[in-house]
């Protein structure tokens, strides 16, 4: 993913606020980046523009090679572009609790038109990795926590995307799982050949991300080494 | 392809069936509500099926015994019978009177038919009657109708006489919705023009000497064959002092005069409870949509199209509707036989209520589906 001058404003006049100012950077495959900065910086406002949710103010999108926004959206339905190239993963699991874990790994493939066969062979792939493989007829609710979040982040890499935004996936959990999941996502980043941007607000994880991305002063600055990567 | 509204369904099931069992009253009672009013128009045609005349001769200016009071001379049967065109001509009175109730118990409301036993029109249809015989000998006999509640030989009084029950009859009906009681038109005229000891009394003293009693309501005709009523109407309405009505004529009286304001309430009900079962059903679904509405940000978050989502929404509240009806019809038959009057279940009523349904379970959905649409995909973001 690349970003080029990418700027977001709120309001007019007396209103207007200024939230991100010429963010330009690049996350590569198999990158996890964290992205770190106090509440009410414009954590979540960059995450939905990363994850094509939210238009910016200005400036340049590319998802591998796809340049997706230049001052406007260059394609109608940005929804295809996140059910394509992105994957998401959320504070909670957030899996459809109507859908057994296999039906919520393949809605996102079978909605972009994926044969059901497909879907579910990759589907059945992603939980022999996160070793739930047996798990695939049950509902959500007979999971465990642990279980459920790594049917979410499977379901993230359902739809093979370029990039998966995890909204704070550790938020809810006690050090030593987050820990867990933090290794998880860079052995996912790596084997999976994705890369991950990751919200997180416990210091602690950075040392086990690539890079950190931090929002100070409606600026985007990095800083940690490069590791694995290569740019998508 | 994953169904969404088969499966949400399916982990709500015991909580979609009874909500669809609850709707499904509420549509058996516009099934019951339309029934009844089949039921009306079923019972108005009864009484003139049975007596099955080509015309009705009644008081000038009035609609006849079906809708008002009508009053004329029983002779006048023997003047109809020299009209050309005239077959049979019979006196016939209608009376609204109170059974007295078997052993002591509630009385009951019937409309009394007198007719002449040895005329040429009898009113008891031969179907209808059961058990025992017709009137034979033209006093102190009653015919009833099974509804009353009186067996064969029970005895009963009315008036200043005791009665003996000869036949009993089923679905014999008012246009009111009434049992039928069958009397000779002789006790019948007694009865309706016969006043007690103290009335006449006071009618002496008043200077009232005498009073007809061979007054009827109507007299009814059939005609020959090759003769239409149309025609022998007209000539009989040339006398200009009595009013006459074709068999057309009078149906027409009893379903627009008489049982039209009636239909029209009915309708009136039927038309605000579907109203209601809409607003019902959108209210559901609107609920059900509510509850979902941290999975519907997430599945607009992930990409999912909005046609997906709505097409479950769509879908969902389709079969919250057609279970409802389903359950609607095994309501309305399991109930409609307690009703006092009436109730006929006609199956065009049954798929018209479908039709209705459907698309009041389209329009119902569409609260669900604008909610979908303003569904914020960021909210899923966050705690």
């Amino acid at each position: 993913m690349k970003v080029e001058g990418l700027n977001k404003h709120f309001g007019k006049d007396d209103a207007f606020v200024d939230v991100i100012e010429d963010a330009s950077f690049s996350i590569n495959k198999g990158e996890l980046v964290a992205l770190v900065a106090p509440s009410g910086a414009g954590k979540t406002t960059l995450l939905m523009m990363l994850g094509c949710v939210e238009a910016p103010s200005s400036g340049s999108i590319w998802i591998g090679d796809e340049k997706v926004y230049d001052n406007k959206w260059l394609t109608k339905e940005t929804r295809k572009i996140r059910r394509e190239k992105i994957g998401f993963i959320f504070q909670a699991h957030y899996l459809i609790p109507f859908l057994n874990i296999i039906d919520n790994l393949t809605l996102l493939p079978q909605a972009n038109g994926t044969p059901d066969k497909v879907s579910k062979a990759k589907a059945r792939e992603l939980l022999e990795y996160f070793d739930i493989a047996d798990k695939e007829t049950a509902m959500p609710s007979q999971l465990s926590g642990g279980q459920n979040q790594r049917v979410a982040i499977a379901r993230a890499l359902a739809n093979n995307p370029e990039i998966i935004l995890a909204d704070e996936p550790t938020a809810a959990l006690d050090t030593e799982r987050s820990v867990a999941v933090v290794k998880m996502l860079k052995k996912i980043a790596i084997e999976q050949d994705v890369a991950i941007v990751m919200v997180t607000h416990d210091e602690r994880m950075l040392e086990y991300c690539d890079r950190v991305m931090k929002i100070e002063h409606k600026k985007v600055l990095f800083s940690g080494a490069r590791a694995n990567t290569h740019l998508i | 392809m994953i169904h969404l509204a088969k499966e949400d369904i399916k982990h709500t099931l015991g909580k979609f069936i009874v909500t669809a069992m609850g709707v499904g009253m509420l549509l058996g009672i516009v099934l019951i509500m339309m029934g009844v009013y089949r039921g009306m128009i079923f019972d108005a045609e009864v009484l003139l099926s049975d007596l099955d005349a080509d015309l009705w001769v009644v008081q000038e200016q009035t609609l006849g015994p079906f809708a008002e009071a009508s009053c004329i001379h029983e002779d006048l049967k023997n003047t109809l019978k020299s009209i050309p065109g005239i077959d049979k001509s019979e006196a016939i009175t209608f009376q609204s009177i109170q059974l007295p109730g078997k052993n002591g118990g509630k009385k009951v409301r019937v409309q009394a038919v007198g007719f002449d036993i040895y005329g040429d029109i009898n009113p008891i249809n031969p179907k209808r009657l059961i058990a025992g015989r017709n009137l034979e000998i033209d006093h102190y006999e009653i015919v009833v109708t099974d509804k009353t509640g009186y067996k064969l030989h029970d005895r009963l009084k009315l008036g200043r006489n005791e009665y003996t029950v000869v036949g009993i009859t089923h679905g014999s009906v008012s246009s009111g919705g009434d049992a039928l009681v069958y009397l000779s038109l002789k006790d019948a005229q007694q009865i309706q023009f016969s006043y007690s000891n103290k009335r006449i009394q006071t009618d002496k003293a008043r200077g009232i000497t005498s009073k007809e009693t061979h007054l009827v309501n109507a007299i009814i005709a059939t005609l020959r064959p090759g003769f239409i009523a149309d025609d022998v109407a007209n000539n009989i309405r040339k006398w200009q002092h009595k009013s006459v009505y074709t068999r057309a004529e009078q149906k027409n009286v009893l379903t627009r005069n008489v049982i039209e304001k009636a239909s029209k309430q009915i309708g009136m009900f039927t038309a605000i409870l579907v109203g209601v079962a809409t607003i019902i059903i959108a209210l559901i679904i609107y609920t059900m949509t509510l509850e979902k509405m941290k999975e519907i940000s997430i599945m607009k978050l992930m990409g999912l199209p909005n046609s997906m989502i709505t097409k479950m929404i769509v879908e969902e509240t389709l079969v919250l509707g057609i279970l409802a009806f389903i359950f609607g019809n095994i309501f309305s038959h399991l109930i409609y036989s307690k009703f006092p009057k009436r109730v006929l279940l006609e199956v065009p009523d049954a798929w018209m209520l479908f039709g209705v349904v459907v698309i009041a379970s389209i329009l119902a959905s569409f609260i669900g589906v604008k909610k979908v649409i303003s569904a914020d995909p960021t909210a899923a973001i966050g705690g």
